[in-house]
């Protein structure tokens, strides 16, 4: 039975390989459908720096003819995906969202790109971000400012905005992403989908354009859970050559999908979690709390007593180390950047080793207080971030008592916890605020537990539809 | 105690000099809020990770010898 365009668009990711796999949908028609729908919709939300029509369209008829035949490269055979533009593909342009690395091409893919081709993933193309992913909001001076779906006067979040919006508006159906400070989960909480944060060292980096090595992490960022724990199983183990990658063995993501959460501990830090966020947001996570007690899960309020204090830690992380990688570009081609990464990127320069040495302690410590935690819990559950979208080109957010905040510093204040500890993160969507805009919860968990974050998300979306939604475009 | 001067943009410029940084005009002026305001808390962390219980703590990023790891597998 021959699919409309908006069918097509409107399957999930896992619902597509599995028509795919059955003969029912042709790659061919998939890619069709994401491309159409990428001239459709991009114009306005910029989520794209390069599409590639072309070769999409070549590897959608070859996937289809391997199809036919009967043979089946691997579970995101014939899928439409898209990559974040700081990831190497060889051959074709690669900017990290950046004039600086404009004409770059790659000689290599990055180990993801390598590992989602072998599984036969089609690449449809590169998507924008904030410039070198160095940034929370995907307002790009380069190549444009990344629109949110949902209400395109408003913001994608970052880094990995574009990737935020382009699931979000049905034009691929998953995307890789990026993640030091939040760019998986900020961008997948704002535009309502799902994004994983894996552990660190967990998926290799190899291939990516660096932003503080000691933090970095990619993942999968899709529509639901189900489909994140399938390309997740596609991209993480380890890298014989990327040192950070754990020697840790993997596992099948999605077996254990439909288990349920009875019995599950889940950690609350309630002087922190619900503390300073706005009130949408506060009554959507906590109705997702109640909504997985309702499934039989438990709470358990969990204190950690040096959780204060890790905005600065983080910031002089993530501020340090990509300073130190950009020191040769800052010093030949200042005036390359954009007005904000600049400034950023002249800071990071000024603080003191000691200043960098006291955070990476302050880690240690933070990370024993979870590790010792985590004998009590088996997840923790708090807003990814404590707003809604603001305005594209808002500096500045009020969380509360209408008093303006830093959006840097305002849009870390939960996803640093995980960026800090090297501990998985799953973005989950939860609710809308007032104007219609997302709202996610972070599930976090102990370190290579991915698979319990997605059997907790799974069982949340059993339950609820949030994730079924899609915005009017 | 009385109350510390703010970092100034003459200071900045100072740093930047330290770092071999050749900063364009007016961009100490703009850098030097948001600096301070790191820095100030960075220093606040600082003494907090100086305090007496927290001596054995060794910082995350130090060598875990995965060569030897390697060796044993």
């Amino acid at each position: 039975m021959a699919r409309s365009q908006e069918e097509l668009n409107a399957l999930s990711l896992s619902e597509a390989a599995r028509l795919v796999k059955r003969k029912e949908v042709s790659p061919v028609e998939l890619v069709d459908a994401s491309l159409s729908r990428i001239a459709a919709v991009d114009a306005r939300l910029k989520a794209y720096i390069s599409v590639f029509a072309d070769e999409a369209r070549q590897v959608a008829k070859a996937a289809e003819i391997m199809t036919m035949a009967g043979h089946d490269l691997g579970p995101l055979h014939g899928i439409p995906i898209a990559l974040k533009d700081n990831v190497a593909t060889k051959g074709t342009r690669t900017t990290a969202g950046s004039r600086i690395l404009g004409d770059w091409k790659p000689a290599q893919d990055a180990a993801v790109a390598t590992r989602l081709r072998q599984a036969g993933a089609i690449f449809v193309g590169k998507l924008n971000m904030h410039e070198f992913a160095w940034g929370g909001t995907s307002d790009n001076p380069h190549y444009g400012a990344v629109r949110n779906p949902w209400n395109t006067e408003h913001f994608p979040a970052g880094s990995s905005g574009g990737s935020g919006a382009a699931i979000a508006a049905r034009t691929c159906y998953g995307a890789i992403g990026t993640d030091t400070g939040g760019s998986i989960r900020l961008p997948s909480a704002i535009n309502g989908i799902v994004g994983i944060r894996p552990t660190y060292g967990r998926v290799s980096n190899r291939g990516i354009i660096p932003l503080a090595w000691s933090m970095d992490t990619a993942g999968p960022m899709t529509r639901t859970v189900e489909d994140c724990a399938l390309m997740f199983g596609t991209i993480a183990g380890h890298d014989p050559e990327d040192p950070t990658t754990a020697r840790v063995a993997t596992c099948d993501y999605t077996a254990s999908l439909d288990q349920g959460v009875r019995g599950l501990r889940v950690g609350v830090i309630p002087g922190y979690f619900f503390h300073h966020l706005q009130p949408p947001v506060l009554a959507a996570v906590k109705q997702a709390l109640d909504t997985l007690v309702g499934l039989g899960a438990q709470i358990v309020e969990v204190e950690i007593e040096n959780i204060h204090g890790n905005i600065s830690a983080q910031l002089t992380i993530e501020s340090a180390e990509p300073s130190t990688y950009h020191q040769r570009w800052l010093r030949e081609r200042p005036d390359d950047y954009g007005a904000d990464v600049r400034s950023l990127l002249e800071i990071g320069e000024m603080l003191l080793a000691t200043h960098y040495l006291q955070a990476q302690r302050y880690r240690s410590l933070l990370r024993n207080e979870f590790m010792d935690a985590f004998r009590k819990v088996d997840v923790f559950i708090c807003p990814t971030l404590p707003f809604t979208a603001t305005k594209v080109g808002a500096m500045k957010v009020v969380i509360e008592d209408g008093i303006e905040e830093d959006m840097l510093s305002a849009i870390m204040q939960y996803t640093g916890v995980p960026s800090l500890t090297g501990l998985p993160s799953l973005n989950v969507p939860c609710g809308f605020d007032p104007n219609g805009l997302p709202i996610g919860m972070q599930i976090i968990g102990k370190p290579f537990d991915e698979a319990t974050l997605f059997r907790a998300g799974a069982a949340y979306q059993s339950v609820t539809d949030f994730h079924t939604k899609a915005p009017t475009l | 105690m009385p109350a510390k001067p703010p970092l100034s943009p003459e200071q900045v410029r100072e740093l930047a000099r330290l770092a071999d940084l050749p900063l364009a005009p007016g961009r100490a002026d703009v850098i030097t809020p948001t600096l301070a305001a790191w820095i100030d808390d960075a220093n606040a962390l600082s003494r907090k990770m100086s305090a007496a219980q927290h001596q054995d703590l060794v910082p995350a990023t130090v060598f875990t010898h995965p060569l030897a790891n390697d060796a044993e597998q």
